[in-house]
């Protein structure tokens, strides 16, 4: 008799999640929406933003104007990434040219560079344009970097010196630092929010708005039946999603997967589950697509990009901030990806994102499921 | 309450309203079984809202509505296994085909493979739509789409049929199939309890209750209630019209 119940059940839910599958090859848009969608965007981010200084346009004021001030500034930028947009001018001038954006860089030499070298120490100064923070720090780092470089090539150490400025730690497992490294696994956990909240509303919305939910109802079928079976479909698009991301990832960014798949898995899961139960909780409350997707989008783009450590880290965020970024799951999933694909991380140090992300799938299915009634009013 | 074992669908008292509007002002009416009840009146009368309180899709905010003796918004009980219900709204899956709409809602009803087959065949069969299993639903005309809506509430081989509104929008031909098909079903025993706004569908009836305002009105066979009003049978518009002026004292109608 049970084993009926049970076996009932199962077929109702197998049925709704079914009928899900036809709509979905029915309507083109839902799995361009919900597969190319992604793919598309992370090749366009993953190329359009990148946080590597490049071409970083400078002004040359060499003071010296010696074989070695003029050797040091070849050195320099030699690599391409400073090149001279202006030489030859006094500080003023090119302190005026930072100030209109026509540089982002002042690479200052004081007379007596090159005595100061042959006695064993020279400075010089780096002005960055600290508009851009980003841009600022790493062009310090590897202004840095090239004038060590070049110091030791022309026999003295060669210092840069610069207004103190906040230094974002990266990640020790990209050596090359590379933005692509850390955006593509931000980038994974951003495009699957939004694509997964996005869907779910709108599916579950369309079912109000043409009123099936009605025939629906007047069937012995429950809600935990349609919760389930409307999401089958989803969850499996879903993790389609993860591995084509993580694909695009490995093969066009070169971002590896060096940690436990059984941890990407099980976090992909929940993760999906708690966005699925997101979009599902959204469509129960709103009933009407327009404004399912205008929530589904901001509770979803917005909590994604800016609290979950995709582009700005955590630890940088004011306190109350930091605080609404503990109730993301994108936080959870992100710390997840980047554990996984960069640091090699398994299990064991992944637990506590997985515990977050799983109580965050339980929290809002259960709310989803209770907020979704069996009654038209 | 009614407690009558051959009443299948009963409302006692039963009030509701959205907002400022009451719907239902205390309507009282019983349905028996193997009999076709028409719930007769204009648009805005408290049609649907009656027949979504009977099929539980709706609580109401008093008086009580019984089932097959259960109430039928406990959804944990089992009286969605013996009902079927037509929407008002063509609520079925417009991008899903004919055959599609048959399948997913046998399966919602637990029937099996054999069991689908016999009936999806017969089904076919009596609303002439085996022709059409591969159109999609929203490509089906007014009619042929009630019939579809018709078909998947009767996979089941429910007690009680509720039907709102099902010749609305439907042309007179479709109109005669469709009551033929329902005449079909009360002769192997089925219930029927279809709501009009269609005041010559009364005579179609075996009783009728007349709703207007949220009121039922009038309630008997619809022969006896011409004859008490002396119009003819097949004039019931006369009939509902002057019972909504005696009720009115002549503002209304």
């Amino acid at each position: 008799m049970a084993a009926t119940r049970v076996n009932r059940r199962v077929g109702r839910i197998l049925a709704m999640a079914g009928k899900e599958v036809l709509h979905i090859r029915r309507d083109i848009r839902t799995l361009y929406l919900a597969l190319a969608m992604p793919v598309l965007m992370l090749v366009l981010f993953g190329f359009g933003i990148s946080f590597d200084v490049d071409h970083l346009e400078l002004v040359v004021v060499d003071q010296d104007r010696t074989d070695l001030s003029r050797e040091l500034v070849r050195q320099v930028t030699a690599s391409q990434e400073f090149v001279v947009v202006q030489d030859g001018t006094s500080p003023d001038e090119a302190l005026g040219a930072l100030r209109r954006g026509a540089a982002t860089g002042v690479f200052l030499i004081n007379k007596g560079f090159a005595e100061d070298v042959k006695r064993g120490g020279a400075q010089v100064q780096l002005l960055v344009d600290g508009s851009d923070g980003n841009t600022a720090t790493q062009a310090l780092a590897k202004a840095q970097a090239l004038v060590e470089m070049a110091g030791r090539n022309l026999g003295g150490p060669v210092r840069v010196t610069a207004p103190p400025l906040e230094a974002r730690v990266r990640t020790l497992f990209n050596p090359d630092a590379r933005s692509a490294m850390f955006l593509v696994p931000g980038l994974a956990a951003y495009l699957l929010a939004i694509v997964a909240v996005l869907i779910t509303a709108l599916t579950v919305a369309r079912e109000w708005e043409r009123g099936s939910m009605e025939q629906l109802f007047a069937t012995p079928v429950g809600r935990l039946e349609i919760v389930v079976g409307k999401l089958l479909p989803y969850l499996g698009i879903g993790l389609l999603q993860v591995l084509l991301v993580l694909t695009v990832g490995a093969w066009v960014f070169d971002v590896p997967v060096r940690g436990s798949l059984l941890a990407l898995g099980l976090g992909s899961f929940l993760f999906l589950v708690g966005m699925l139960g997101q979009g599902l909780l959204i469509s129960v409350v709103t009933r009407n697509q327009v404004v399912a997707t205008q929530v589904a989008t901001i509770t979803s783009v917005l909590p994604s990009m800016l609290l979950s450590g995709f582009i700005f880290p955590i630890e940088n965020l004011p306190p109350p901030l930091k605080l609404i970024s503990t109730l993301i799951p994108a936080r959870y999933f992100v710390a997840t990806l980047r554990g996984v694909l960069l640091r090699g991380n398994g299990l064991d140090v992944l637990w506590p994102q997985l515990v977050a992300l799983a109580l965050f799938a339980a929290l809002v299915l259960a709310v989803a499921t209770r907020r979704f009634q069996r009654r038209l009013d | 309450m009614s407690t009558c074992p051959d009443v299948d669908v009963a409302m006692e008292d039963v009030r509701r309203g959205f907002g400022a509007t009451q719907a239902l002002k205390g309507v009282s009416l019983a349905v028996h079984t193997g009999e076709v009840y028409g719930l007769v009146g204009p648009d805005g009368a408290g049609k649907t809202t009656a027949i979504r309180l009977m099929a539980g899709l709706l609580l109401p905010d008093a008086g009580r509505v019984k089932m097959l003796g259960e109430d039928p918004a406990n959804t944990r009980s089992p009286v969605r296994e013996s009902l079927g219900l037509v929407p008002q709204r063509n609520t079925l899956y417009g991008d899903l085909s004919v055959d599609e709409n048959l399948h997913f809602f046998a399966q919602l009803f637990g029937l099996s493979r054999k069991d689908f087959t016999e009936r999806r065949e017969q089904l076919l069969d009596i609303t002439r739509l085996s022709r059409f299993t591969d159109r999609r639903a929203d490509a089906l005309s007014g009619g042929m789409y009630k019939k579809l809506a018709l078909a998947c509430a009767l996979l089941h081989r429910p007690r009680v049929l509720l039907l709102d509104e099902p010749t609305n929008g439907v042309d007179p031909v479709s109109r005669r199939e469709l009551w033929e098909l329902l005449y079909g079903l009360v002769h192997e025993g089925m219930t029927l309890l279809v709501s009009t706004p269609y005041m010559d569908e009364a005579a179609r009836c075996h009783r009728v209750g007349l709703l207007y305002a949220g009121e039922l009105i009038a309630e008997g066979d619809p022969r006896e209630l011409a004859r008490q009003h002396g119009a003819a049978a097949s004039n019931f518009e006369a009939v509902f019209l002057a019972l909504v002026e005696k009720r009115t004292g002549g503002r209304a109608a």
